[in-house]
């Protein structure tokens, strides 16, 4: 008596409630009547609570599209549904948020991790699962030098980035003095070490500090314009630029201020206050599907899943990385397998809408276009690649 | 720019005298019941969504900052919303978490551990109404540099935010040490069954203590906004800070938390440009410790009112 029922109630405790769990995790709308096809699930890893949330949620609703689009369109052999595993974009909670989905068995690939944080901490149990992820997003030039077997993205690394930054503000905007100021995460010093290399190389005057996210940038703006740069470029993402320009131009500073990819959001916009904003320069290895003509029909597919609302920064690369992996598992049928997938996706060469996606040995996607945005009446307007805003 | 030392001082003061009106909630509620109270951040961060919302609500629409009266009668609406948000949500917390324990005699850790949880209830329930992401307060004036002294640029908003401390600082002074009022707090402060036998309504002194802090804390949490924005995780690290700053001047002493304030402020901004930002926050608390081992009921001495 007692202690063997007692176990066994609790077992079965545990796994009515891991029965609710996998019900809850499943979403409402999964309709399981179809009952013959094969059904794959695609695991997500991105910020969906916490303050850099929008970025995640970008990256999710481009998957979102893809998914949908491709359920609707009924011509394969099986069916898609989203697990979303959640990772605030921290790193201490990547590791939890990949084996969530490494534990679904039936999550064939992972679009994620989002961010770069989160992406070095989950990687490593990814590749131990032999489970496939690409990133939409994550930029820290690291990851594909960390020997990950299993990590792909669909965005080029911050060395990239770097370089045409330090470009486009050595040449366009001509610019003797920059001082540049990092997140201390892994995506910010990645970006700000690839910055400012590149701004040395071009005989640039070269101003480097880190500062964990702090909210109070009274003293550190103060001690920006008295280092007087031409420029200031932030190396870490919007929720706390913002209050970075904030600071800057309420102590008057008028010069240059960008940041890279990871402030590239409308809420920068909200959170500093378009009056605030205005003019701030933001750079990123990503296009802007909106105002992109090639990618009207994604834009009109994006809105119509997700109520209309526009596709934000991610989105569209976040739907390439979910095409890669469909044209995988298409090419595979109802056999695939996370080692076939993986195995696979090397040979993807599709055209995507942000850009062609063909990866290399490394696993970096081989086209590499910066472009710079600025903020003009509120607004996120693209200006052009840097390649072509840099010539003379 | 020249010499920033001008420049440091005044974001310094600035900030501490946000630090102060917050302190003086913790001061204040020590002062009569001799218990930090743990979810005074949150009191804090619900005051600045009531001065936004408020704010945001009666903003008229249309391109631009509003200008002259229409400024200044907005940034009075977002002080007195973000007063009103804090002391309503201070009761709340009085009657939820202090009063029922208070009636069965509990022991203080318990009252440590009904804070943190309506601390932690707060701020979810904050995130979960108010979005996860920063909120910014819309602009209620153009801020700009308003004037310059000494090489330092100070904006409009700097005055707003320093005018509006100082104000509220010198009136709870004023509050404390010379009306009825005041008097009845204090005289709980130096012992609570004497004042009872004198006829002092305890409870009513103690609601009145919260009441009066949480709208010193939601004012300063509106004014803390305008410049950091908002968010449901907004009321720690500032709570954690006039916390310190209270403590620094003396717990329970209305001048010290005042002086711990400035004092915390001009620390952090100095300390933040010498060594490095980051350490901000080690140095703030580097100086607590070396006071207190020095002094360790703080620079003014605990005690309401009189010295112990």
């Amino acid at each position: 008596m007692g202690a063997p029922s007692r176990r066994l109630r609790l077992l079965a405790t545990t796994a009515a409630v891991a029965a609710v769990v996998a019900a809850a995790g499943c979403g409402g709308d999964g309709d399981d009547a179809s009952g013959a096809k094969k059904a794959y699930a695609i695991g997500f890893q991105g910020p969906l609570s916490g303050e850099n949330q929008q970025l995640g949620i970008n990256a999710y609703n481009g998957m979102l599209t893809a998914v949908e689009a491709f359920n609707r369109s009924g011509a394969q052999p099986f069916t898609l549904r989203i697990v979303a595993s959640d990772d605030q974009g921290v790193p201490e909670q990547g590791p939890t948020a990949a084996q969530k989905l490494i534990d679904v068995p039936d999550v064939i690939a992972v679009v994620g991790p989002v961010f770069s944080g989160p992406a070095k901490s989950s990687e490593p149990l990814y590749s131990q699962a032999g489970l496939l992820s690409v990133s939409p997003s994550a930029t820290s030039p690291q990851l594909t030098d960390l020997g990950f077997t299993s990590f792909y993205r669909v965005i080029s690394p911050d060395t990239v980035q770097g370089a045409a930054a330090a470009d486009y503000l050595a040449k366009a905007l001509k610019a003797n003095r920059v001082f540049s100021l990092d997140d201390r995460s892994d995506y910010g010093v990645g970006l700000s070490a690839s910055l400012e290399k590149a701004l040395r190389d071009q005989g640039v005057t070269v101003v480097h500090d880190g500062l964990n996210p702090t909210k109070d940038y009274t003293s550190e703006a103060t001690k920006i314009i008295a280092a007087g740069p031409d420029a200031v470029y932030y190396s870490g993402y919007y929720a706390e630029f913002a209050l970075l320009v904030k600071a800057l131009r309420g102590k008057g500073y008028d010069g240059e201020i960008l940041a890279g990819d990871g402030s590239n959001d409308d809420q920068l916009i909200r959170q500093a206050g378009a009056r605030t904003a205005e003019g701030v320069l933001l750079t990123c290895a990503c296009g802007d599907a909106n105002s992109d003509p090639r990618a009207a029909s994604f834009v009109a597919e994006f809105k119509r899943v997700n109520s209309g609302v526009r596709p934000g920064t991610y989105s569209g690369e976040a739907y390439d990385a979910t095409q890669a992996i469909i044209s995988v598992l298409t090419r595979n049928g109802a056999t695939a397998t996370r080692t076939s997938v993986r195995e696979g996706l090397r040979a993807v060469d599709i055209p995507g809408v942000t850009k062609r996606i063909k990866f290399d040995e490394r696993g970096e996607v081989s086209d590499s276009t910066v472009y710079v945005y600025e903020i003009r009446d509120g607004q996120r307007v693209v200006l052009g690649p840097t390649s072509t805003l840099t010539k003379p | 720019m020249g010499d920033p030392v001008a420049q440091l001082a005044i974001d310094g003061l600035t900030v501490g005298a946000l630090y102060a009106v917050i302190a003086l909630g913790y001061t204040l509620v020590y002062g009569v019941l001799q218990l930090i109270n743990f979810a005074h951040g949150e009191v804090f961060m619900l005051g600045a969504f009531g001065g936004l919302y408020a704010a945001r609500g009666v903003l008229p629409g249309g391109d631009g900052a509003p200008g002259g009266l229409a400024s200044v009668g907005l940034v009075a609406i977002g002080i007195a919303a973000g007063g009103l948000a804090g002391a309503v949500a201070a009761l709340g917390l009085e009657r939820a978490a202090y009063r029922p324990l208070r009636r069965r005699g509990a022991p203080r850790l318990a009252y440590l551990i009904s804070a943190i949880g309506a601390s932690m209830f707060a701020f979810n329930l904050a995130g979960k109404e108010f979005g996860r992401q920063n909120v910014p307060v819309p602009d209620l004036f153009t801020n700009g540099t308003l004037l310059r002294v000494a090489g330092a640029e100070i904006s409009t908003q700097t005055v707003v935010i320093a005018a509006t401390a100082l104000a509220m600082l010198l009136a709870v002074d004023h509050l404390v040490s010379a009306t009825r009022l005041g008097q009845s707090i204090r005289a709980v402060a130096e012992d609570a069954e004497c004042a009872t036998l004198h006829g002092v309504d305890v409870d009513r002194v103690i609601v009145a203590a919260f009441v009066l802090g949480g709208m010193l804390a939601g004012a300063g949490g509106f004014l803390y906004a305008m410049t950091f924005n908002a968010s449901y995780t907004m009321g720690f690290v500032p709570g954690i800070k006039a916390f310190t700053a209270a403590v620094l001047g003396g717990i329970g002493n209305v001048r010290g938390a005042v002086l711990g304030g400035l004092l915390l402020g001009l620390v952090e901004s100095f300390g933040g440009y010498l060594l490095d930002a980051a350490y901000k926050d080690v140095i703030a608390f580097a100086v607590l410790i070396a006071v207190l081992l020095v002094r360790p009921t703080g620079l003014l001495g605990a005690r309401l009112g009189r010295a112990a």
